[in-house]
């Protein structure tokens, strides 16, 4: 057992942006405790826009425990405040992540960005 | 705040006879996971489908939690997801005499000897403050009657709860109309297929529900 962040590389890219109605975020990395903290801040500052939010997921390498506690709360803010939330083009690896854990039957999850933009709003 | 071990004996808490209703056979094990998923939920492990890892090793202020978070801290050897709970497994009887102190210490129960054929002294834990347990009770069936999406605790004590056989008794013991237990029983399954702590977690959860078959008297 280690400290820290299962001895990978502590990166996350995160990057957002409007596209029609909804603001899209983009992760790019591992989503795990060394940057849950740094994705959970911006899901929140970008709860209080009041869009439609579509998280792309399409170059997300890896994601822990703490990462999917993170999006589940934020798909929970949105259904709070009833703005649509939708998770878009996960890798296999992820998607196979959302798949075992379970959530893929209470989030949801598009196979394709555009789709996921076409639904949230 | 409850630890989850606490909140998982306080569902399992029988007023008439003061004890849990919890299998002896499967008591350690989920009292270990209910440790593991407190530990995760305070952002103190972090767990891919296979392994853990310590994230944050400062105390919680939780003597129980803070026990088995230096002993995952001390075997530094270990980091399979299965390896843990069975190490925490091994201490399920001091988590649970800890938890049951520390429900005590809160003002939720108290302790009271009795004597078996006077000779053989039991102790009983009648409920004092009934409040926690409306809470934790309110939470779940809140969860089991809509169709919100749930907070991750919520997810992690209904599927405790659902492993130890006692969402039925939850669903049973409210005065749910047929269609809204029915919803109840829908979501239970939902909810408990979702694992936040791991694989090896999820296959606990599963073993344990198998040996309810096989239960033995409650503790």
């Amino acid at each position: 057992m280690r400290d820290g962040n299962d001895g990978g590389e502590e990166v996350m890219d995160i990057r957002d942006y409007d596209e029609g109605a909804s603001s899209v975020l983009q992760l790019r990395g591992r989503l795990d405790a060394g940057t849950a903290g740094a994705v959970e801040a911006k899901l929140t500052a970008m709860a209080g826009l009041g869009r439609p939010l579509v998280i792309d997921l399409g170059e997300l390498s890896y994601i822990s425990s703490i990462g999917l506690r993170v999006l589940l709360q934020a798909a929970k803010r949105a259904q709070a405040a009833k703005l649509g939330f939708a998770l878009a083009a996960p890798q296999p690896p992820v998607k196979e992540v959302f798949h075992i854990t379970g959530l893929d039957g209470i989030l949801t999850i598009h196979d394709d960005l555009a789709d996921a933009l076409g639904k949230a709003e | 705040m409850l630890t989850l071990p606490e909140e998982l004996l306080l569902l399992a808490h029988q007023e008439d006879s003061g004890s849990f209703d919890l299998p002896g056979n499967v008591l350690d094990l989920a009292l270990a996971a209910a440790v593991l998923m407190d530990l995760a939920l305070r952002d103190r492990i972090d767990t891919d489908l296979e392994r853990g890892v310590i994230i944050n090793a400062a105390p919680t202020g939780e003597a129980v939690l803070d026990k088995e978070l230096a002993r995952l801290q001390a075997q530094q050897d270990i980091e399979s997801l299965a390896e843990w709970l069975n190490l925490v497994a091994d201490d399920g009887a001091d988590i649970k005499e800890g938890s049951i102190a520390r429900l005590i210490e809160r003002g939720v129960l108290h302790q009271k000897a009795d004597r078996f054929l006077w000779v053989f002294e039991t102790r009983r834990y009648p409920l004092i403050d009934g409040q926690q347990l409306d809470e934790v009770t309110a939470r779940i069936l809140a969860i089991l009657t809509n169709d919100d999406i749930p907070d991750p605790r919520d997810i992690v004590i209904i599927a405790l709860a659902h492993t130890c056989g006692l969402t039925e008794r939850l669903i049973a013991e409210h005065e749910l109309t047929e269609e809204e237990e029915a919803h109840a029983q829908a979501r239970v399954e939902q909810i408990v297929r979702i694992d936040l702590v791991g694989r090896a977690m999820r296959v606990l959860l599963d073993d344990l529900q198998a040996a309810l078959f096989l239960t033995s008297s409650p503790i």
